[in-house]
């Protein structure tokens, strides 16, 4: 497990090593511990928009004692069809997880970017934590019982703009491939239900109504998600033989 | 109440009257809640002035690092209110000759605006020098700084500083594409667009 403090150490060594400025977004628990919503992470996840920002830490970060490791438990919905898997790099009990402008399911969009509400700058290494609303909305992809709880302590610390947390989810819909209100209105039926969060009722309708349309929306151009999945395995399958 | 749900309702900016009304007590309850508030780190002061707007925010600031826009709001007489917050982790505290340099090089109007009031505070040129060397706008903080001298009291830049922002490559603006057509001999002499025109810098004469 990694504490804010050792995180904060690890970023300021990273910022020391690279030698031209970097950016990139912190997501899930590293955010959290930023906003104050969490003591600690099993891992850091950051999210790169350029690829050669994502090797350059991943050098460094092999520079200071961290390998690669190859496989990875899924914790992600339709995780082994991804093909954008995180590059995982550990040492001991610390992990980064390095992402290239996607996390598995999930796109760094516009809106995403737009609505980040910290920069930290370690040196050279430039974070941008991302809004506890799409920490909310990333989070919903995964199927992994501590990412409802680190929901629920988000929604009791902040006020949850509900309408940007539906919004993105379309709007991740839009831009992907999965129909993110189903991934949203199951996550949050089960928080509203097991953990007794506090979502306002007709936030739950709405994005039910929402994940409804988007269904028949995609059942009407005639693939489903799980086709169109299968298809792009099947295209990688050829390339790699 | 607990305190961390009055922080969650009255998440954003306050003043005593909209604190009472929004958690429906008296004024003097809502001042008692905002001192609780700042004891807990959950409230922060924002602007002076006759009604005092207080800052309210649910999370509590850890104490690491240095908030830009805070050294900017405490030295500037313009004070930028930021949707997003930029925190330098440093092993010092970024002086005023660092945050101005940072301030000029961040190129948006308002917060250019901002950085003239800090040549005020400036006690050490030749590191502002260095900042600007640093970010590659010598010539934008030379430019900057005759202007501050015309419209507010600053200490006089040493001859040697002056003559190496004046090396500086030549930028073109000092704000994207914007300038204006006051002080044109600032820009002649520093070959920089100047984004300010007389009515921008009243704030400084008031």
């Amino acid at each position: 497990m990694i504490r804010f403090g050792q995180q904060s150490a690890f970023f300021k060594l990273i910022g020391e090593e690279v030698d031209k400025i970097i950016e990139c977004f912190v997501i899930g628990g590293s955010a959290m511990m930023f906003y104050g919503a969490k003591e600690e992470t099993k891992d850091v996840d950051m999210v790169f928009m350029e690829k050669a920002s994502a090797d350059k830490i991943k050098e460094v970060l092999h520079k200071i004692g961290f390998r690669e490791k190859k496989s990875m438990m899924p914790i992600f919905k339709r995780y082994e069809e991804a093909t954008n898997k995180p590059t995982m790099m550990v040492r001991g009990d610390d992990r980064f997880d390095l992402f290239l402008k996607e996390i598995i399911t999930c796109k760094m969009s516009e809106s995403i970017i737009g609505r980040v509400r910290e920069t930290h700058e370690f040196g050279n290494l430039h974070v941008k934590i991302v809004s506890p609303e799409d920490i909310i909305l990333l989070k919903c992809a995964t199927e992994r019982e501590k990412d409802r709880i680190d929901a629920l302590s988000l929604m009791e610390k902040f006020n949850i703009d509900w309408n940007i947390v539906i919004e993105e989810s379309i709007n991740q819909t839009r831009i992907g491939e999965e129909v993110f209100p189903v991934y949203l209105y199951d996550f949050l039926s089960e928080l509203k239900d097991d953990l007794q969060a506090d979502i306002p009722k007709d936030v739950l309708t709405r994005i039910r109504k929402i994940a409804e349309e988007e269904m028949v929306k995609v059942l009407k151009r005639g693939k489903s998600v799980v086709e169109k999945a299968a298809k792009k395995k099947g295209k990688a399958a050829l390339r790699a033989a | 109440m607990d305190i961390k749900s009055v922080a969650k309702r009255l998440d954003g900016l306050q003043t005593v009257a909209s604190m009472a009304r929004n958690l429906q007590v008296k004024r003097s309850t809502a001042v008692n809640y905002a001192w609780r508030l700042r004891k807990s780190g959950h409230l922060e002061r924002v602007y002076g002035g006759r009604t005092r707007l207080y800052h309210i925010s649910p999370e509590v600031k850890g104490k690491e690092g240095y908030s830009f826009y805070d050294i900017l709001n405490k030295n500037a007489k313009v004070k930028i209110s930021a949707k997003e917050d930029y925190i330098i982790h440093a092993d010092r505290k970024p002086g005023v000759e660092e945050v101005l340099a940072r301030a000029v090089a961040s190129g948006r109007f308002r917060i250019v605006l901002a950085s003239l009031g800090l040549f005020r505070r400036v006690r050490n040129w030749p590191q502002l020098a260095y900042f600007a060397r640093k970010y590659r706008i010598e010539r934008k903080v030379g430019a900057l700084y005759e202007l501050a001298r015309k419209t507010m009291k600053v200490r006089r830049m040493d001859e040697r500083t002056k003559q190496g922002l004046l090396r500086g490559k030549r930028s073109g603006y000092i704000i994207e594409r914007v300038k204006t057509r006051d002080f044109k001999d600032v820009e002649r002499k520093w070959s920089v667009g100047i984004p300010f025109n007389r009515a921008d810098l009243e704030v400084y004469k008031e």
